[in-house]
């Protein structure tokens, strides 16, 4: 398996006891999906692509990637999409409620593996949360990159989160965004259909790229078919993989894929480290 | 063999008389019911300890992975633990258990814990049971890892090895009594004529059986209209996996107060890997019941180097639906 950046290690001692941390903002992004502001008791750091626990006491945890800058580490943002029991209740989160969390847990971007290459972003619905961190990393260090492409596709223009934060890459030299809703509306102005078709019109230096994908199973299914099919080998295709999870630890085993535990050896891997896992797209 | 010590019944008795002031002594004891380990009270429980015999019950996994457990607690101090009369079996799956749970840095506190106030005293199997097949993944019926301490009753003596530091210590605190004396040939050979004896026993039974490697193999190959034809009478209860040394899964519930309890869980039960979108890769009867020894037999032997199968065959005997997994795998492999 391949040597990402060494993982970060969680910094309480007890693996399963979660840290305070105080809401400070929540903004409604789209109606099923909202992000979280909360500043943790502790300096809490995370690398781009790994993912915590967020504890609602007496009610349960769920995974979920920062959406924020891993630069900051005073305060920390998770985008969540209503989707269950407990993200129901992160919905009803306010200003001042003390949460839970652990980690940072998992294996995230190989951002040294990109260095000096274009990078091509394909994301469909929450999958933006983790691009969104990802994009603030790359921001940071734009001139270590070439170029930085984001694909981003949503069921309809309501759905598309992040407004502010895409007007802001727009305006970033290095840095091209791409749209496109399933069901556009009057004021839709950008593409429609599918979010892969959006990579038709793309030129790329295919052999100075790496993909990432991050999205529902069936967008990263169809998107790592295009991505081959655009030339791209499989060892620089990355994919940010979701399964069902509760210790975030290497030990509950819910989130087995075949030989791996997603969330120790993941959640981001490249499309050859798990070509021959079985069920990897559901 | 290491250290070898014998010591007579009386004096092995006084010993532990003595021990159970201090610790909690935990030993397979004789009942009318099935055999399982339980705690030796008092002295009058010493004389129903049963020594040398195929594995109790319930698996030795349940004295350092509870069925549930608050894991945000304090760690109180307890009373060191002894677990005597311990198969081959249970000690080989300690292994596992030990990869996962005290995998630095992400070190399970309350396993460890546990692990580091217990004495493991392992015992020979001299009988084996119906569905005991440890032999064909390369375990022997005798302690071979994971035990402090191994004993073995021959007549009216017992003989006692050391297999750890642990052990070794013990000897050395309890040396002073006189109780002990070096094992010799005669002794030794005996045992090993015993350990001989049930080993055969054991291959002779599971001649037909595939080897550890062998199966995962054939699992790999398999159709799926084997598991869907054995898993017809599975009512994913999940009691194999309950009863199974090395099956570790959980699940944390959430209490108020950010206390969190670890609940033993398992893939058999529907639901385990469904996602909130809806999906289920385990979502039918006979992929969750396969699934089960694809972990054991094909993707715990390529992430881990402890055995995940140790032969003890619990989960044939627990399973309400009567499904026999050796049966599969003869069926495969012929
Ligand atoms: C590494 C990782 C990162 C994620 N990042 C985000 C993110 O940034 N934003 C976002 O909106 N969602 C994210 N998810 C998905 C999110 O965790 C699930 O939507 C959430 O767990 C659903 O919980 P629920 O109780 O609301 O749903 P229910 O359907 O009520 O779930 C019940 C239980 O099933 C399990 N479960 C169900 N679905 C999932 C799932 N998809 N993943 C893991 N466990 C599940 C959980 O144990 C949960 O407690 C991520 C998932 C993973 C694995
Ligand atoms: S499987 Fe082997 S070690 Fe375990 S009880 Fe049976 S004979 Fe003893
Ligand atoms: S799978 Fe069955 S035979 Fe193997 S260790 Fe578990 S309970 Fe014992
Ligand atoms: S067989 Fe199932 S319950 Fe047992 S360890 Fe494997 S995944 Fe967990
Ligand atoms: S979430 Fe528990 S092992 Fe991965």
């Amino acid at each position: 398996m391949q040597e990402f950046e060494t993982i970060t290690r969680p910094a309480h001692q007890n693996i399963y006891k979660p840290i305070r941390a105080t809401v400070d903002h929540v903004i409604r992004e789209s109606p099923t999906i909202m992000t979280i502001g909360m500043i943790p008791e502790q300096e809490f750091r995370f690398r781009t692509g790994e993912f915590i626990e967020v504890t609602i006491p007496g009610v349960g945890e769920a995974p979920f990637t920062p959406s924020s800058s891993p630069l900051e580490t005073t305060r920390l943002e998770v985008t969540v999409m209503r989707a269950g029991y407990v993200t129901d209740r992160i919905h009803q989160l306010k200003k001042g409620d003390v949460i839970g969390i652990r980690g940072p847990f998992g294996r995230g971007y190989p951002l040294h593996k990109m260095y000096g290459k274009e990078i091509v972003i394909l994301g469909g619905g929450c999958g933006f949360a983790p691009i969104r961190s990802l994009l603030y990393n790359l921001m940071a260090e734009k001139e270590k990159f070439r170029k930085v492409t984001l694909c981003y596709g949503s069921k309809t223009p309501e759905e598309c989160i992040y407004k502010p934060f895409i007007q802001e890459l727009r305006g970033i030299d290095k840095f091209e965004v791409f749209r496109s809703v399933d069901k556009p509306d009057e004021t839709w102005e950008e593409a429609v259909g599918v979010v892969t078709l959006l990579l038709d019109d793309l030129k790329v230096d295919v052999p100075n790229a790496v993909a990432v994908i991050v999205g529902p199973p069936i967008m990263m299914k169809f998107g790592t078919l295009k991505m081959q099919e655009m030339g791209f080998p499989d060892s620089d295709i990355y994919l940010s993989m979701e399964k069902n999870m509760s210790c975030g630890l290497g030990k509950c085993g819910h989130c087995m894929m075949g030989k791996y535990f997603v969330c120790k050896d993941g959640p981001v891997f490249s499309y050859d480290e798990i070509r021959d896992q079985p069920d990897i797209w559901k | 063999m290491p250290d070898s010590f014998l010591i007579s019944d009386q004096n092995w008795d006084r010993i532990l008389k003595e021990l159970l002031t201090e610790n909690e002594l935990f030993a397979p004891l004789a009942s009318d019911d099935v055999l399982e380990y339980q705690l030796v009270g008092n002295e009058q429980d010493l004389s129903r300890i049963v020594y040398n015999h195929p594995k109790p019950a319930s698996p030795l996994k349940t004295f350092f992975l509870p069925v549930k457990e608050n894991v945000t607690r304090d760690i109180g101090k307890e009373r060191p633990r002894i677990i005597l009369g311990i198969p081959a079996c249970d000690l080989a799956g300690l292994g596992l258990l030990d990869e996962i749970y005290l995998q630095e840095p992400l070190v399970d506190p309350y396993y460890r814990a546990r692990r580091e106030h217990t004495l493991l005293i392992g015992t020979d199997c001299h009988s084996i049971q119906e569905h005991c097949h440890c032999t064909s993944y390369g375990i022997r019926p005798f302690p071979q890892v994971h035990a402090d301490l191994g004993l073995v009753r021959l007549g009216d003596r017992y003989l006692l090895y050391t297999g750890s530091e642990k052990g070794e210590q013990f000897i050395r605190r309890h040396r002073d009594t006189g109780y002990f004396s070096p094992a010799g040939e005669a002794d030794l050979g005996k045992a090993e004529a015993l350990r001989e004896e049930t080993t055969r026993q054991l291959q002779e039974k599971n001649a037909a059986l595939p080897d550890y490697e062998k199966t995962g193999a054939l699992i790999r190959q398999s159709e799926e209209s084997i598991w869907k034809k054995y898993a017809a009478t599975c009512v994913s209860c999940g009691a194999c996996a309950a009863i199974c040394p090395t099956c570790t899964c959980f699940l944390l519930i959430d209490r108020p107060g950010f206390e969190k309890i670890r609940n033993l869980d398992a893939c058999q039960y529907p639901a385990f890997e469904r996602v909130a979108a809806g999906e289920d890769p385990l979502a039918d009867r006979h992929v969750r019941f396969r699934n089960r020894y694809l972990c054991k037999y094909v993707w715990k032997p390529s992430g881990f180097g402890s055995i995940a199968c140790t032969g003890c065959g619990r989960c044939i005997e627990a399973c309400i639906g009567k499904i026999n997994k050796n049966q599969l795998f003869v069926e495969l492999s012929s």
